[in-house]
């Protein structure tokens, strides 16, 4: 158990500690970053009390109902296994470490122990902030007694187990199979976002059966409100209380958080502890009699089947930032850490322009859909591609981990890139270039879905696309510069590197920025379209709009390229 | 010819100097040997003449090119080969090449060349096609050697190039660092084979606790040129401990 223990404290401390050291003025960066955390949290506060109180009224309309509680604790483990599938993966099962340990003296299943200890200790994070903003509005607006409140820390602690579980059997042949494509990087990393995308919609697949999108079979809501509202929750019940059973350890827990009395608290608690004690053996029986293989998989991953091939080899002459580009692609690409991280993140918004279709697009009960109403509006061609505009900002920025992590990902590499007798300036263009790229094509496939699906005139989205080319390549200096100031390097685990780095949260507020100053320009036009219903005001705004982003890449591109030798200079490799 | 004067460093996590006050001047065709217990600061020199770190005071000449002034044409003049081998592993060996030569600015046709000249010589010609991740730990030292020497730089640097070298290898790679020597280039390289350097270098230093103990041509070195360049360096390190 000491050596467990001395794992698992290792463990947990190294994915958060960074190598690297920079030289700051420590009053300064304190003050930085507790502005930037306020920022943060004047702009998505009301993203995030609009989910606690829709659930709070959820809880109000439902009442202290075990079979909504459960839908929600799902919903939890459902979000904790979206966002934390690939952690298991890159903790588990791609780690960098297994060759430094399985050369200690301890045994592989302790490795393997202390590897999903922490994979289970980083899920909580996740888990916290699910209960926080789900279960803990849901028991106030349902009214649920004490019980509910002195049973949410143990819900905390279990729900995390079946995730961890559902992640392993999702995680082994998976890796398996990408340890048996071997050296083709490409395929592997495609691989690995096709597994993601299926997770999401499987993930959206689930929701939308159990009727949490598509609404009651009852009539309208604006004819007869009160009667909606009651088919509604009266139909979400019944269909949750067929499936919500199948999901036992869920079911008993929440059965025992909603009781009103001591035994039935005491039945349910009980029950669920024992089914949770019972997925945990089965999440060992399942993954250790193969933890050594599981290990050695890591170590092989990078040092077996070297091909034999004779040395006929081309080379190309390419101008500097070119052949980075193209040799930071090949690299990322093909990193079993990096490559999943850095290209998913295309995938994310054309799969909620999807997903938005079939929310705004059904129709209920032969009635127009909520898309069809919207559509027929002499508005819709004005309002709908800056609101998916905004979207498409905030999405990519936030996602891209190219651009999120330009300097980090190149961890220990670092130190080649400084040996270089290359402007580091040119080296970041090509870095930003590369990440507004990638993001490129993610906006593409948006554009052309909301053009297909929407009924947004194609002009409008290769406009949308020309603005998103700006407003990305700008964003993306600025999220460079932020990783350029401080890089997390020296890491064996990427994904949890992450996890706890603020600048995803950093890209956010810089892309709410980007679309707030967007919206707040194009308003005028649209209203102006509204009253006069002419055509040149949109072809106004929209130019406007280009001419933001054309100045707000030049300045974002200037200040990171003024900044650049500064802060990389600083790093300590 | 590399030149430092006054050359100090210390990181940001530490309270102790890591390089204090050195000067030194090593000049063209000659092979300078560093030694020095871990953590000595032998790293953190070579990082600074490479321009990977920056120095807090003093300053750094390459061929007469102020580092700080002007680092881009400093680097340029600079071939180096890494300790930690960490060369890009999801790229193939002639994809890095390629990279470095774009770097450098070495036109195709010059590469291949000397791609083909150095890849003969340290019989790597059929792995450049391969996966660097697929490399061994001497092949990777082969492939850094390679890509520091294809832009035939004026002043080479290694630290710790012998490590994982099979003895084929390591002998070619001590005819190149004479070869370059010859040519009328710098050779600085940082070792703990003392046989090796003792050997190989015109001249040596040693660095202890950051500051340079000794530096002279080993004979200037040796009192009474007995004494084997292994005691010797044992006594002179052993006093700072």
């Amino acid at each position: 158990m000491k050596k467990y223990f001395a794992l698992v404290g290792m463990l947990f401390v190294q994915q958060y500690k960074s190598r690297a050291a920079i030289k700051l003025n420590n009053k300064k960066k304190r003050g930085g970053t507790a502005v930037l955390y306020v920022l943060l949290a004047v702009c998505f506060a009301p993203l995030a009390i609009s989910v606690a109180v829709g659930i709070y009224f959820l809880g109000k309309l439902f009442g202290a109902n075990a079979y909504m509680g459960s839908f929600l604790l799902l919903i939890c483990q459902g979000l904790v296994l979206m966002f934390g599938i690939h952690a298991i993966i890159s903790n588990v099962f791609v780690v960098k470490d297994a060759d430094k340990l399985l050369c200690l003296p301890v045994r592989a299943h302790v490795i393997i122990l202390a590897k999903f200890t922490v994979a289970y200790l980083n899920e909580l994070i996740t888990t916290f902030v699910s209960v926080v903003f789900l279960l803990l509005p849901f028991g106030i607006g349902a009214g649920a007694g004490v019980g509910f409140y002195l049973t949410l820390p143990f819900a905390l602690f279990l729900i995390p187990l079946l995730p961890l579980l559902v992640g392993t059997i999702i995680a082994m042949p998976f890796s398996a199979l990408i340890a048996a494509i071997g050296k083709n990087s490409v395929l592997r990393t495609i691989l690995r976002i096709l597994i993601y995308v299926a997770m999401m919609a499987l993930y959206m697949y689930a929701m939308y059966s159990l009727g949490f999108f598509t609404g009651a079979n009852s009539g309208n809501f604006f004819e007869n409100p009160e009667v909606y509202i009651r088919d509604l929750t009266q139909d979400m019940e019944e269909r949750l209380r067929g499936v919500m059973p199948y999901f036992h350890p869920d079911y008993m827990l929440m059965s025992s958080m909603v009781a009103t009395s001591f035994g039935d608290w005491a039945a349910g608690f009980f029950a669920a502890l024992g089914e949770n004690a019972m997925l945990i053996a089965l999440l060992f029986a399942v993954s250790l009699p193969f933890c050594r293989r599981i290990l050695a998989m890591s170590v092989e991953d990078g040092s077996a089947r070297r091909k034999k091939t004779v040395g006929a080899y081309k080379l190309k002459n390419r101008s500097v930032v070119r052949e980075f580009m193209r040799v930071d692609f090949k690299r990322t690409v093909g990193d079993a850490q990096v490559g999943f991280q850095s290209f998913a993140g295309i995938t994310v918004m054309p799969v909620i322009v999807v997903m938005l279709y079939f929310v705004l697009g059904l129709s209920n009960n032969g009635n127009a859909s909520f898309l069809e109403v919207m559509s027929i509006s002499p508005l819709y061609q004005a309002i709908a591609p800056m609101v998916i505009l905004a979207y498409m900002a905030f999405i990519g920025c936030s996602t891209n981990v190219l651009g999120l992590y330009p300097v980090s990902r190149e961890n220990k590499s670092l130190c080649i890139l400084k040996s270089l007798p290359v402007p580091f300036g040119k080296i970041l263009l090509a870095k930003v270039l590369l990440a507004t790229a990638v993001m490129l094509v993610s906006d593409f496939l948006s554009c052309l879905l909301i053009v297909v699906l929407f009924g947004v005139k194609w002009y409008y989205g290769a406009a949308m696309l020309a603005v998103m080319a700006l407003v990305g390549f700008g964003s993306m200096c600025v999220t460079t510069l932020l990783d350029l100031k401080e890089p997390h390097l020296g890491w064996d685990n990427f994904n949890q590197g992450l996890k706890n780095a603020k600048k995803s949260w950093a890209a956010m507020l810089v892309a709410f920025l980007c679309v707030a100053a967007l919206c707040v320009c194009s308003v005028p036009f649209i209203v102006l379209y509204a009253l006069f219903d002419g055509w040149y005001y949109l072809l106004l705004m929209w130019v406007l709009d280009m001419g933001l982003g054309v100045a707000y890449s030049a300045v974002a591109y200037k200040v990171m390229n003024g900044k650049a030798s500064k802060y990389f200079e600083r790093i300590e490799v | 010819m590399i030149r430092l004067y006054n050359v100090s460093k210390t990181y940001a996590k530490a309270s102790q100097k890591a390089v204090d006050g050195l000067t030194l001047e090593i000049k063209d065709g000659e092979i300078f040997g560093f030694l020095g217990p871990n953590g000595a600061g032998k790293s953190t020199t070579i990082k600074m003449i490479t321009g990977i770190l920056t120095p807090d005071s003093g300053t750094i000449e390459i061929n007469g090119v102020n580092l700080a002034e002007n680092p881009i044409a400093a680097k340029s003049l600079v071939g180096f080969v890494p300790d930690n081998h960490e060369v890009y592993e999801t790229l193939k060996g002639v994809e890095y090449l390629n990279f470095i030569g774009a770097m450098y600015g070495v036109p195709s046709a010059a590469l291949k060349e000397k791609i083909d000249e150095y890849a003969s010589l340290f019989e790597m010609k059929n792995a450049l096609s391969d996966m660097i991740g697929s490399y061994s730990h001497g092949m990777k030292q082969k492939l850094s050697v390679i890509a520091a020497l294809v832009h035939e730089p004026k002043v080479w640097i290694l630290d710790e190039p012998l490590t994982g070298l099979d003895p084929q290898s390591a002998f070619q790679l001590k005819r190149l660092m004479r070869a370059q020597a010859d040519k009328g280039n710098t050779v600085f390289f940082s070792s703990h084979v003392i046989d090796v350097v003792e050997k190989v270098c015109d001249r040596i230093g040693i660095i202890n606790h950051g500051k340079l103990v000794a530096v002279d041509t080993l004979d200037n070195i040796r009192a009474d040129g007995k004494v084997s360049l292994e005691s010797l360096f044992l006594t002179i390190t052993a006093d700072g401990e």
